[in-house]
């Protein structure tokens, strides 16, 4: 049996992203090196003989995917699920907690200036938030974090696939009519790290 | 634009409310309103003009306090701290501390949320290419634990019906008792075997309980199955678990099953 069919196998008939260590566990003649380059020749095979998927890095896994451009026929076919889509709330409290996790309800409600238990909770729910501890401070409050789901959702291999802050572009600090010059300097310097710091 | 489907059943001054809430819907609070403003008349976001966008925003969410309820704090928080900062920029402050402008705290937030909303904006362009790649089929629920993890648990009663195939009869009051007779295994072996010498093609576990209407003749005719497939007089057989046991005699020795 090659490696390359034992990883095929594994990846087809898995539901989730799986890292190469975890594919490994398959056979005693893999290892993780083994995996990434059966992977890497699997990527090529598929590229070459034009197949309808091809392996994806996800969640710091691997996960076998359609490719994008076949879309619009799976959504004709009723028993292919049709992915989610998440609310405009439900965005903008994700962009939030992954950008500042650890981070508790009450900071969350600060920035979006709403009530956002229920929204949480609904995140909590869909997998994509989880409690990742407890604060330190009054009432020890719950910390939020976003979960490996998360990134399977947006399609993000890591935390490190998140636009970086100061890759943002930012309207209304750009727009540039300082009246008092050092002040507007002072705000801009500070809004670099913002949204990775504590409100307080 | 126009909330037009809800038919024309409506009254105008129902109309009316409706089309500020759905002026207002699309915002998702106060910040998004604030920064919706701001946005609208270019306003230098390091010098806002605290009187008129406090009473913009009044004006803006007076109907709130009327018509919706559930989101009406949220914007009237807002109000209040616009106000705050209006009032304490009327007081005279001193030139050495510039750190002081009673606006700053309000304009790191609206920085703040602009860039939250810019990321929810990129996270909702990455969900939607994400979703055009499919997985081979998609299993909404993982499969719970596997059934020899979890510890069984069960009643003498559960037994009795599943493997047994025995229905309890209800325990009767009766006026006298009866000691009932005991089963012995020995007995139900030799009706086992009984029966099999006349049935080449086997019998049926359940056929050799039921008549009997009794848990403890189950028992115990299980019991002298299992002694006589040990034995190797008899071949016990079951297509699936949970299905009816067959009994088959051995007819020579040493024949696999």
């Amino acid at each position: 049996m090659k490696a390359e069919q034992i990883v095929e196998a594994v990846l087809f008939a898995s539901d989730a992203p799986l890292r190469p260590d975890e594919i490994a566990r398959a056979d005693e003649s893999l290892d993780e090196d083994v995996v990434e380059a059966a992977v890497a020749a699997l990527r090529r095979y598929y590229l070459e003989s034009e197949r309808a998927f091809d392996l994806v890095e996800l969640a710091g896994g691997w996960q076998i995917l359609t490719r994008p451009e076949y879309a619009s026929y799976l959504d004709r076919i009723d028993t292919i699920p049709r992915p989610s889509r998440l609310s405009g709330p439900a965005l903008e409290t994700l962009a939030i907690i992954a950008y500042r996790q650890p981070i508790g309800r009450v900071e969350v409600e600060y920035v979006r200036g709403v009530g956002s238990s229920g929204v949480i909770r609904t995140l909590q729910d869909r997998g994509l938030v989880e409690v990742t501890g407890r604060a330190e401070t009054l009432g020890r409050p719950l910390l939020y974090g976003t979960t490996t789901h998360f990134l399977e959702h947006f399609g993000f291999d890591s935390l490190e696939d998140l636009p970086r802050p100061d890759e943002l572009p930012v309207v209304l600090r750009d727009r540039e009519v300082p009246i008092l010059p050092e002040e507007a300097d002072d705000e801009a310097g500070g809004q670099e790290e913002l949204s990775l710091e504590d409100p307080e | 634009m126009e909330p037009r489907e809800r038919g024309p059943g409506m009254g105008d001054a129902m109309e009316g409310t409706d089309l500020l809430q759905v002026e207002l819907d699309r915002f998702t609070g106060p910040m998004d309103l604030l920064l919706h403003l701001i946005r609208q008349q270019d306003i230098d976001v390091f010098d806002i003009p605290i009187r008129r966008i406090t009473d913009q925003f009044l004006t803006a969410t007076e109907w709130i306090r009327a018509a919706n309820l559930d989101t009406a704090g949220e914007f009237l928080e807002m109000a209040a701290t616009l106000i705050g900062i209006k009032a304490r920029m009327l007081l005279p402050r001193p030139e050495a501390e510039e750190d002081e402008d009673p606006r700053a705290e309000l304009v790191r937030r609206l920085l703040e949320y602009e860039q939250i909303r810019e990321v929810a904006h990129r996270l909702e362009r990455a969900e939607a290419d994400r979703a055009r790649r499919r997985t081979k089929g998609w299993v909404e629920e993982r499969p719970g634990p596997r059934p020899e993890d979890v510890p069984l648990e069960t009643t003498w009663e559960e037994v009795f019906k599943a493997a047994l195939g025995v229905e309890l009869v209800e325990p009767v009051d009766r006026h006298h008792r009866v000691t009932p007779r005991t089963v012995s295994m020995d007995r139900k072996v030799t009706l086992i075997l009984e029966r099999l010498s006349d049935a080449p093609d086997g019998i049926a576990f359940r056929s050799l309980v039921t008549p009997f209407d009794d848990p403890m003749h189950g028992v115990m005719t299980l019991l002298a199955g299992l002694e006589l497939g040990r034995r190797r007089e008899i071949r016990l057989r079951q297509s699936a678990p949970f299905q009816e046991l067959w009994m088959y005699l051995r007819p020579g020795e040493r024949e696999s099953s």
